[in-house]
């Protein structure tokens, strides 16, 4: 067993998981900031310069509020499901590939925790865990409203989790391979359509994926347009209503931590990840990220939120089949030896 | 080689410890998260055997979909609905333990003669990389040598589903065909179902002596002073 590997492995996880605690911190001052100008408004700007402490300050609050466990909760699920939904959303960054290998001091050292053959599906896999902490904590508040959110959360999330599979496996047809690192090299080639060199990226080949992957992972995080299990003119404030102090918190963090996780997995799938103009590097994946993050705060901004049934509608009668016709049609493509590598 | 034995141990007493949590827990959600906790340890041990793939497949699927189902209906069934899970008439349990003692019996006999081992496949360690991993691995025996059953499954699955939409399916052709056009019409002002309002007959007017007040018959309390409207006393001032 190599050991030097496993301990730079871990060094560098525990890196990334801080890094991420910090700028989902500041996402929040970010979201805030940006909202309120969409809104003509200022935002917070009095803790510190351009209200750059407001998050500290909020984090202070937050820690030093009272811990209220409802009298007719269940007491154990209660306390640990916010934990579950923290500690399992910034997982899914850890197959994210900074860079590829570089050599330092005589070893070569990836710039990935880790490339596992199934990253992809490792990713699914613990966005589909995040769903526990929402209907857990939903149900064992003991309230109405928290169990229709949760309802609410379990059918969104099992929906667009299909759309969010089915839309990535075109690009699986097109690489032959589930690693995020793999996918990665695919896109550092060059696409030559005719006289024009345009870099692989997967949006250009396949657009459409793009696109239901953007809205399956807007409904997947439960962010507006498709924040129902939150819905606060509906349920109060769903699955949290009975949270409160730094439980609250926790949700509150692992919802912008999904947000940055798959837009760091969005940026890779599709953008091409840390491949740009120039030199390659991990600013451009930053770069890339950070305009999935824009976009999702814009959307919050601009759009109103969905009705139930034409969520469910919008998975299943549009979305899905739009997936499923994406296969096919990328599978004849392979087949027929158009795209081939 | 020892450390792998030790995190075996280790992820399979977690794992028998909640499947044991399962059949104990008295509340069903909690006999639920119990068996989540179990999958996600035999995911590990599989891990541990270098099957990612299957043990990823084992997290999406089971604890993803399927136990998330489960506490799907468990939180639409209201909580006295539920079966009794313990004790129940005593023939029932009788026949219940020596089930349970029948299925031990059977896997402590396939363990202790070492029948369930068999022989080793063709897919040595040094099959697996040379195809490129375990998902390629998996993928090449499934539609090769496994192409038949795979298609039954899938047969199973659409007769399955299409079983489902038809007991889901109205009873009456009035109501399939009101269901049938509301599929395709978009309605941005109703809720759906409600394409064809009805106007709602109005209230009859009240009389004078129907008037009650809007508190009901709870008598009015007037409050002389602030102070007895404070319930609590402020923080640092006491209770007089």
């Amino acid at each position: 067993m190599d050991w030097e590997a496993l301990i730079v492995s871990y060094l560098l996880g525990f890196v990334l998981l801080n890094i991420l605690l910090v700028l989902m911190a500041y996402m929040t001052w970010f979201e805030r900031r940006l909202v309120a100008f969409f809104q003509d408004r200022i935002g917070p700007n009095r803790t510190g310069p351009f209200g750059l402490l407001q998050p500290i300050a909020d984090g202070v609050k937050l820690i030093s509020k009272e811990d209220i466990v409802p009298a007719n909760a269940d007491r154990l699920i209660f306390l640990v499901a916010p934990l579950l939904s923290f500690v399992l959303a910034p997982l899914g960054a850890l197959v994210v590939p900074f860079g590829d290998s570089i050599t330092l001091f005589g070893r070569q050292i990836n710039l990935y925790v880790i490339d596992i053959n199934v990253a992809t599906l490792y990713f699914l896999a613990v966005g589909s865990m995040g769903v526990y902490g929402i209907i857990l904590g939903g149900y064992a508040s003991g309230n109405r409203y928290s169990l229709l959110g949760a309802l609410r959360s379990t059918a969104q999330v099992i929906s667009y989790e299909l759309v969010l599979g089915l839309s990535l496996v075109g690009i699986f047809i097109l690489t032959g391979s589930l690693s995020l690192v793999e996918i990665l090299r695919a896109q550092q080639r060059t696409l030559i359509l005719g006289g024009l060199e345009l870099p692989n990226w997967f949006i250009l080949s396949q657009p459409l994926a793009f696109v239901l992957f953007l809205i399956a992972a807007v409904a997947e995080t439960n962010r507006a347009p498709f924040d129902l299990p939150e819905a606060e003119t509906e349920l109060i404030a769903g699955y949290f209503t009975e949270y409160s102090g730094f439980r609250f918190s926790f949700y509150f963090l692992a919802e912008y931590i999904n947000m940055i996780v798959v837009s760091l997995i969005a940026a890779t799938l599709f953008l091409g990840g840390i491949d740009g103009p120039f030199i390659d590097g991990i600013w451009w994946l930053v770069a890339k990220a950070f305009i999935f993050l824009f976009f999702y705060v814009w959307l919050r901004a601009t759009l109103p939120r969905f009705r139930y049934d034409q969520l469910m509608g919008l998975a299943w009668k549009v979305l899905l089949p739009l997936a499923l016709i994406n296969i096919g049609v990328t599978g004849l493509v392979r087949l027929w030896g158009i795209g081939a590598l | 080689m020892a450390i792998e034995v030790l995190i075996f141990y280790l992820l399979a007493g977690v794992a028998i410890a909640a499947a044991a949590g399962v059949v104990l827990a008295r509340n069903p959600v909690h006999s639920a998260v119990s068996l989540v906790l179990s999958f996600i340890n035999v995911a590990a041990i599989y891990v541990v055997l270098r099957a990612e793939f299957l043990a990823v497949a084992q997290i999406i699927v089971y604890t993803g979909a399927i136990i998330v189902l489960v506490l799907f209906v468990l939180m639409l069934v209201q909580q006295q609905d539920l079966p009794e899970f313990h004790g129940g008439r005593p023939l029932r349990r009788a026949v219940g333990f020596l089930l349970g003692l029948a299925l031990l019996a059977e896997v402590a006999a396939a363990i202790l003669t070492r029948s369930l081992r068999g022989a080793p496949g063709s897919w040595t360690p040094e099959a697996v990389a040379a195809v490129g991993g375990n998902i390629q691995a998996i993928g090449r025996e499934l539609y090769s040598a496994y192409m038949l059953p795979i298609q039954a499954t899938a047969l199973l699955l659409l007769a399955a589903t299409i079983g489902a939409l038809f007991l889901a399916r109205p009873e009456l052709v009035e109501e399939r065909l009101a269901v049938a056009r509301r599929l395709f019409t978009i309605s941005l002002a109703h809720p759906r179902g409600v394409d064809t309002l009805q106007p709602v007959a109005e209230l009859p007017a009240p009389q004078d002596g129907q008037l009650k007040p809007a508190g009901g018959d709870r008598s009015l309390v007037m409050a002389r002073t602030a102070e007895e409207f404070t319930e609590q006393p402020a923080w640092g001032e006491s209770r007089r």
